[in-house]
C-alpha cells in the first residue's frame, strides 16, 4: 500500500508526457499535407515532404484517405494542402459536366482555379500528365474479345449478358465519373453480381488473377504494364483530364508565400513516364515510397 | 517470408516507430481519458445501485457495435466540430469501448470487498471517502487495474482498423499491403500489433501484481 | 426512488430515438433506403453479410468446440496449456490483418473471408469449452463413471452441460467480433455490409454509411439477444438456479 502513489506517479508522469510529447514538435514552420489512399497520392505527398522539409518546414503527413476526405479536410482546415486532380474538382466536387471543358487541360485547370479562389482555396501550377481513370483488361483477353475502346466492352457485355465480371473500388463505382455513370453514358449494365467492390489497389490482383474479366485502374499505375494490361480507349470521352496540382489554403499561402514556388521542380520534371515509373518501383518493386521518393529527387538533383 | 517481414521492419525501421508511436499514442491518450470517465462512474454506481444495471448495460450496446461501425459513425458526427477525421475520433471511439470493462471491473471489484472490512472501517470512524482511500480502493485496484489491461489490449488491436478514418498507426501497414499486394508490410502491422499488444499486456500483468496489496498476496499464497 | 427515474430513463430513450429519427431522414438515409434500384443491391449485401457470418461461425464452433473438449481428454491434457496460449498469441493479431493476410495467399473473394472469419472465431470458443469442461466438479464426473457411462455419454451428459453456460459466453464473443470483422471483408473484394459503409465513409456520403453500420450494429444486438435465449434453452433450470444462486451468495 505504501508503494502505491509511487506508482501511480510514475504511471502518471508517462502518461502525461506520452499524451503531451507531441507539443514537443513546436517549430516555427509548420505544414500539414494530406493524400489520397492509392500509390500515386502517397508518392506526391511524399515528394512535396521531402521539399519542404529541406526548405525548413515541420512537415505533418495525414494520409491514405479517400477523395472526399482529402476535399472536406482541406476545406476545413484539417490539411494544409494536397494534391487534387483538375477532372476530379470539376466533376466530383463542383459536379460540372461540360464535355468542351473536361477534354481541355487548360480549361478545366483554369475552371477549378477560379471556382476555388472563391472558396480560399488555390491550386499551384499543374502537373501535366493525365491520371485517368484506366478500364483495363488483360491484353490477350481484350484481343481474343476483340475490345479495344469502351464502347466494344459496351457492346460485348449487350450481347453477352451476365459473362463478364467487373472489379472496382467503392469510390469509383459512386463518384459522378465513376463506373455507374460511365454504364450510362456508354449503354450498357452489368447487374450487381457482375461487380466486385474491393479495396483500391485490389482491382490489379484480380484482373491479374482472372478472378474478373476488367478492372478500373489509374492511368499512370505502373502495373498496367507490368502486369500485362491493356487500357481501354474512352472513345465517348467520358473521363476528364486529371492533372494533378497541389491545392493549398489561402491562409497557408499568404502565411508561406514560398510554397508557391517549392513545388515547382515537380511540376517541370514528372512527366507521364515518370510518374509511372515511380508508381512501378513502389507497387511492383515493392520498394518504400520515402526512398523512392528521395532517390528519384536526389537523381534529378532537386535535392542535395 | 518470415525473413521478408524482419527485413522490411529492418528496412523501413524509422517508419515503423514513428507508426508504432502514433498506435501507442492513440491507444494510450485513449485508455488514460477512458480510466479518468470510467473508473470514477464504476465508483458512483456502487453508490447508485438504481443505475448501475443500465450504464452497465450502455456500455455493453456500445461495446457490441461493430468498430469499423463506430470509427465510421465518427465522421459526420464530429464533422460539424472539424474533427470528423483523425486521430480524434479514433480515440473518442476507443475511449467508448473501453468503459465496459473499466466501470464493470471498477463496479465489481468495489462490491466485492468483503463487507467485514467494510464495517470495521466505518466502526473505526472513517468518512465515505477515507473508506475509499485506505480500504475499498486499495483492495479493488487489481481488479480495477485488470480491467484496464483488458481494455488496453483489445484497444491495441482494434486501432488498427482506424487506420480507414485517417488515424495513422500500424493499421498503415496493413491498409497499404493490402493495396500494394505486400504481404510482407500486413506481417510485420501484424506483428507488431501483436508484439505491442503483448508487451503491454506483460506490463500491466506487472502492475497489477505490484498493486496488490502485501496482505492479499500473502492470504492469496496461503490458500494455494 | 426508483420509478421517479425510471420515467426519466424511459422518457430521455424516447426523446434521443425521436431525434435520431428526424436525424435519419433528413439525411436521406430513409430515401436510400426505398430507392428501388439501390434496395435489392442493400438486401444482397445484408444476405451476403449473414452468409459470411453463418458459414464461418459454424465452422469456428464445430473446430473449437472440438478443440476444446479435445485438450481437456486426460491424455492431451499437459498439451492444453501451450496450444492455448499459442491461439491466444494469434488473437492479439488484429482482425484486419488476419483478412489481409487471408487474401494475400487464398486470393481475393468470399473464400479467404470465410477462412479469416473461420479462422478468428475459433478461439474464444476453444479457450472457453477447456475451461468450462475442466471446471466440472471430478465428483460428478466420478458418478457417471460409478453409474457405468461411458466417456461418450459422460461428455454428453454431464460435461457439455454443466460447462454449456461458459462455452455460451464464448460462442457469444466470437459470434460478436465475427459480425464486426465480417463487415472489413469489403477489402478483399468479399462483399457484406462492409461495402455500404467504407462508401460512406471514402464519399462522406452518410445515409450509405448509417445503411451499413446501422444494420450490423443491430445485427450483433440481435446475436446478443439470440445467445441470452439460447441460454435459456440449453442450459437446464437445475443449472440456471444453481448458478443464480452461487452469484447471490
Amino acid at each position: 500500500m505504501k508503494k502505491y502513489p509511487k506508482i501511480l506517479s510514475v504511471i502518471l508522469i508517462l502518461l502525461l508526457t506520452v499524451t503531451f510529447s507531441p507539443l514537443a514538435y513546436a517549430a516555427d514552420k509548420k505544414i500539414t499535407l494530406g493524400s489520397k489512399n492509392f500509390t500515386e497520392q502517397y508518392l506526391l505527398a511524399e515528394l512535396a515532404a521531402i521539399l519542404f522539409a529541406k526548405a525548413g518546414f515541420k512537415v505533418n503527413m495525414r494520409t491514405g484517405v479517400g477523395s472526399v476526405i482529402a476535399r472536406k479536410s482541406l476545406e476545413n482546415g484539417q490539411f494544409d494542402l494536397y494534391f487534387e486532380y483538375t477532372g476530379t474538382a470539376y466533376t466530383v466536387y463542383y459536379a460540372q459536366k461540360d464535355p468542351a471543358t473536361m477534354a481541355d487541360p487548360d480549361k478545366v485547370y483554369q475552371w477549378v482555379k477560379k471556382a476555388d479562389e472563391n472558396r480560399g482555396l488555390i491550386w499551384l501550377d499543374p502537373i501535366r500528365f493525365n491520371n485517368t481513370y484506366a478500364v483495363m483488361m488483360m491484353k490477350k483477353q481484350a484481343a481474343a474479345l476483340g475490345i479495344r475502346t469502351i464502347s466494344d466492352l459496351a457492346a460485348y457485355v449487350n450481347t453477352h449478358p451476365g459473362e463478364l465480371e467487373f472489379a472496382l473500388e467503392v469510390e469509383f463505382w459512386e463518384r459522378p465519373d465513376g463506373f455507374k455513370q460511365m454504364m450510362k453514358h456508354y449503354g450498357f449494365r452489368l447487374s450487381p453480381g457482375q461487380i466486385k467492390k474491393m479495396s483500391v489497389g485490389l482491382t490489379y490482383q484480380a484482373l491479374k488473377n482472372g478472378q474478373v474479366d476488367s478492372a478500373m485502374g489509374f492511368a499512370t499505375d505502373g502495373r498496367i504494364t507490368a502486369f500485362g494490361f491493356v487500357s481501354l480507349l474512352d472513345n465517348k470521352s467520358f473521363f476528364p483530364v486529371y492533372n494533378p496540382a497541389p491545392v493549398v489554403r489561402k491562409e497557408v499561402l499568404d502565411k508561406y508565400p514560398e510554397i508557391k514556388t517549392l513545388l515547382k521542380p515537380l511540376v517541370t520534371n514528372l512527366t507521364t513516364d515518370e510518374m509511372r515509373t515511380l508508381n512501378s518501383i513502389v507497387d511492383v518493386e515493392h520498394e518504400p515510397v520515402h526512398e523512392t521518393a528521395n532517390n528519384w529527387l536526389t537523381g534529378k538533383h532537386l535535392i542535395e | 517470408m518470415v525473413s521478408g517481414v524482419f527485413q522490411f521492419i529492418a528496412n523501413n525501421f524509422p517508419q515503423a516507430l514513428y507508426l508504432t508511436g502514433e498506435h501507442v499514442w492513440i491507444v494510450g491518450v485513449a485508455l488514460f481519458i477512458a480510466a479518468a470517465t470510467g473508473i470514477p462512474l464504476g465508483l458512483y454506481i456502487t453508490e447508485h445501485e438504481d443505475i448501475a444495471s443500465p450504464i452497465i448495460s450502455g456500455a455493453n450496446i456500445i461495446m457490441t457495435i461493430p468498430s469499423i461501425a463506430l470509427f465510421g459513425i465518427m465522421l459526420p458526427l464530429l464533422s460539424p466540430l472539424n474533427m470528423g477525421l483523425g486521430k480524434i475520433p479514433a480515440i473518442i471511439a476507443l475511449i467508448l469501448y473501453s468503459q465496459l470493462p473499466i466501470i464493470r471491473n471498477t463496479y465489481t471489484a468495489i462490491k466485492n470487498v468483503p463487507p467485514d472490512l467494510v464495517d470495521a472501517a466505518i466502526g473505526v470512524g472513517m468518512s465515505r471517502w477515507q473508506r475509499l482511500k485506505e480500504v475499498e480502493i486499495p483492495l479493488a485496484a487489481p481488479v480495477i487495474i485488470a480491467g484496464l489491461r483488458t481494455a488496453a489490449v483489445m484497444n491495441i488491436g482494434i486501432a488498427a482498423i482506424a487506420v480507414y478514418i485517417g488515424s495513422g498507426g500500424l493499421g498503415v501497414y496493413i491498409q497499404q499491403g493490402i493495396d500494394r499486394a505486400y504481404p510482407e508490410m500486413i506481417l510485420s502491422g501484424a506483428l507488431l500489433v501483436s508484439i505491442l499488444a503483448l508487451i503491454v499486456d506483460g506490463i500491466m500483468a506487472l502492475l497489477e501484481r505490484a498493486i496488490t496489496p502485501e496482505g492479499i498476496k500473502v492470504r492469496k499464497k496461503l490458500m494455494q | 426512488m426508483k420509478k421517479p427515474l425510471g420515467k426519466i430513463y424511459r422518457t430521455l430513450l424516447l426523446a434521443a430515438l425521436f431525434i435520431a429519427g428526424i436525424m435519419v431522414e433528413r439525411i436521406g438515409l430513409i430515401t436510400y433506403l426505398t430507392d428501388p434500384y439501390e434496395y435489392p443491391i442493400i438486401l444482397g449485401l445484408l444476405l451476403r453479410h449473414l452468409y459470411l457470418v453463418a458459414v464461418s461461425i459454424s465452422f469456428a464452433t464445430i473446430i473449437g468446440l472440438a478443440a476444446g473438449i479435445f485438450f481437456t481428454r486426460r491424455r492431451f491434457h499437459r498439451y492444453a496449456g501451450v496450444c492455448m496460449y499459442i491461439i491466444g498469441l494469434g488473437q492479439t493479431i488484429p482482425s484486419l490483418a488476419i483478412l489481409a493476410l487471408s487474401m494475400s495467399f487464398l486470393g481475393i473473394g468470399t473464400k479467404p473471408a470465410i477462412f479469416a472469419l473461420t479462422i478468428y472465431s475459433i478461439l474464444p470458443i476453444a479457450r472457453n469449452t477447456l475451461a468450462g469442461i475442466s471446471a466440472v466438479p471430478p465428483s460428478l464426473l466420478d458418478a457417471g463413471k460409478g453409474m457405468g457411462m461411458t466417456p461418450l455419454r459422460i461428455l454428453l451428459e454431464i460435461e457439455l452441460p454443466n460447462s454449456m453456460q461458459v462455452i455460451l459466453a464464448g460462442f457469444r464473443v466470437a459470434l460478436i467480433v465475427n459480425i464486426g470483422t465480417a463487415a472489413l471483408s469489403y477489402l478483399i473484394g468479399a462483399g457484406g455490409l462492409g461495402d455500404l459503409i467504407f462508401t460512406g465513409i471514402s464519399l462522406m456520403q452518410t445515409e450509405k454509411l448509417l445503411a451499413g453500420a446501422i444494420p450490423v450494429t443491430l445485427m450483433a444486438l440481435l446475436a446478443d439477444l439470440v445467445c441470452k435465449l439460447l441460454e435459456l434453452i440449453l442450459i437446464s433450470k437445475g443449472l440456471r438456479l444453481t448458478e443464480q444462486n452461487k452469484e447471490a451468495a
